[in-house]
């Protein structure tokens, strides 16, 4: 028999036999719809963790040199060799924030951090107004400039504290990029190669790199002693990204492959049924010529046609409900629902097919 | 040409033994009527000849091939192509036209939709009910469904007819329709092929040009 023949032959069987059809199609809906909405929610709340997981401030490795005890470890050579490495998105140096005041308003100014970076400061910064600060300048955040009661991104800051001369003066704003969203509070400026930096800051591609980016970033700047410097890695973040992902995992893939075989189960005793109601049927079929294959694809393909529309139907009703619930589901995961909710309805209508193509057409005939 | 040899089929292991190693060669162009007294295996006989069932000892020949010990797929190819049935009850299927009907068995043997069809629309002129090709089988007469049923036996230019108790459930005048349409099916010349008609109806008896009594 020609494909598009059969095919045909299984559209009409499923037509003409409609109470079968639709209950093939409402399982298979319920089946996708289920998933979506059980599994699917999973698969959402996994998305959103790892994407949280997986955002800047969770792929940051930080290493603190002390300064009373400095070896110029964190320099501008490591700095540069550390943005270097494949694992690297940003790398840059700090030293510790000092505050700082309205130059024009003196002592009594309220006081705002001061962070001074060595590196592009595009690597923490959006500049929003003005221009870029050369050395002895600095940006000034929005809540920078309420806090100093700064009008304009201009005048100038002064330090408190008796031990840093230098003044800056302000010419522009910025917006800090993440994971720098700290420094929304104050003021940043460039340091220059001389300045003793203490803190490197290193952003990496992935989180799930920390281990072997904390090895090779150690290795860089070969500390003296191995408490020498203080590391603050995203290791432990990876490892729980890790141990979450594969603890939705099962549950996913538990949960679905549950409401799969539950729901197969049912269309299987939907088919067979289908095939003894239509026993006459099948095996006019045979004597007409028809063989065990046919009948077989027959069965399957009938059972596939509402699967599909049910699968459609199901996936439909499934994101909306799962979206009524803030939860998103990858499309490929709907996508994938819905075939293996199609392929779960053909596989679990293959026994009742082998069935119906083993019986015997003459007794089927016969018998009143 | 259709022939038996030494043929004896039964149902079950034990059970009775039929046909007692018949020998008989079923001649084309003619109509044979298989007749006998009921439980003697009339209808059992057209379902070996039609290789639906396989006999215990003996071989069904067509065309010069033993094809009683053929596989299933081979059988059902065979079945499709070159055996037409017609049934008791006609069997034809209610939820779908007259035409689709006819063109089924064509549709098992390989054939595409518009050469089956084509086929079909002809037979069912000939046989007198073009006019209800797009019917359904519950608009039709038992008559009109038989003729249908004929039609679709010769669709695919069979070698052979197989007809079970064909008339059973008509009267006269549609049973001679009928009868009448097989005849004509059998053909003569270069264009026959045989017709095997299993009945108790003395009135197909008498209509058969050949008549096996089991």
């Amino acid at each position: 028999m020609r494909l598009p023949s059969l095919l045909r032959e299984a559209a009409k069987t499923a037509w003409a036999t409609k109470v079968p059809s639709a209950l093939i199609l409402l399982l298979v809906t319920v089946m996708c719809a289920a998933t979506l909405a059980t599994v699917g929610r999973t698969a959402a709340a996994e998305a959103q963790l790892y994407e949280r997981l997986d955002s800047a401030g969770a792929r940051v490795l930080t290493v603190t040199e002390p300064s009373h005890d400095s070896h110029e470890l964190i320099n501008p050579s490591t700095i540069a060799m550390t943005a270097g490495l494949s694992s690297t998105e940003r790398a840059l140096g700090t030293i510790t924030a000092i505050d700082v005041v309205n130059g024009a308003v003196g002592e009594g100014g309220e006081r705002v951090p001061a962070w001074g970076v060595y590196g592009d400061l595009e690597q923490v910064a959006v500049l929003e107004s003005g221009r870029w600060p050369q050395p002895g300048e600095a940006l000034v955040s929005a809540e920078g400039m309420e806090r100093l009661n700064l009008d304009a991104p201009t005048g100038w800051v002064a330090p408190t504290s008796v031990d840093a001369a230098e003044d800056w003066a302000v010419v522009g704003t910025f917006r800090p990029r993440p994971p720098f969203g700290d420094y929304a509070a104050g003021i940043i400026y460039p340091l220059s190669e001389e300045a003793a930096v203490t803190t490197l800051h290193v952003v990496l591609h992935d989180a799930n790199l920390a281990g072997a980016a904390q090895s090779a970033v150690l290795q860089l700047l070969d500390p003296p002693a191995p408490d020498h410097l203080t590391v603050q890695s995203p290791l432990s973040m990876a490892q729980l990204q890790e141990e979450l992902t594969g603890d939705f995992t099962t549950f996913g893939r538990t949960m679905l492959l549950g409401v799969l075989a539950g729901g197969a189960f049912l269309v299987a005793i939907v088919v067979l049924a289908d095939v003894l109601v239509r026993r006459k049927d099948l095996g006019r079929r045979r004597a007409l010529g028809a063989s065990r294959g046919v009948i077989i694809a027959l069965v399957v393909l009938r059972t596939a046609i509402p699967a599909m529309a049910g699968a459609a139907a199901g996936i439909t009703a499934g994101v909306a409900a799962a979206r009524a619930f803030d939860a998103y589901p990858p499309w490929d995961f709907a996508a994938g629902t819905a075939v293996l909710a199609v392929l779960a309805a053909c596989v679990s209508a293959v026994l009742p097919a082998v069935y119906a193509a083993t019986r015997d057409p003459v007794a089927v005939l016969r018998t009143p | 040409m259709l022939s038996v040899e030494n043929l004896t089929f039964r149902y079950r292991r034990g059970g009775e033994e039929l046909f007692d190693d018949l020998s008989y060669a079923f001649e084309p162009g003619r109509v044979t009527a298989v007749t006998g007294a009921s439980g003697r295996g009339k209808s059992t006989l057209l379902y070996v000849l039609g290789l639906m069932l396989t006999p215990l000892r003996g071989t069904v020949t067509l065309q010069g091939n033993n094809v009683s010990a053929a596989a299933d797929a081979e059988r059902s190819r065979i079945r499709a192509e070159s055996i037409g049935f017609v049934f008791q009850d006609s069997a034809l299927d209610p939820t779908r036209t007259i035409l689709d009907s006819v063109t089924e068995p064509a549709l098992y043997a390989g054939w595409s939709r518009s050469r089956a069809q084509e086929q079909g629309r002809v037979l069912l002129e000939r046989m007198g009910v073009g006019n209800r090709a797009d019917h359904m089988p519950g608009e039709i007469s038992g008559g009109q469904a038989q003729r249908v049923a004929v039609c679709r036996s010769l669709v695919t230019d069979p070698a052979v007819v197989l007809a079970d108790e064909p008339t059973g459930n008509l009267d006269q005048a549609n049973a001679e329709g009928v009868l009448t349409a097989l005849s004509e099916a059998a053909g003569a010349g270069a264009l026959a092929r045989t017709v095997v008609i299993a009945t108790h109806d003395p009135f197909v008896i008498e209509f058969a040009d050949e008549v096996l009594a089991l």
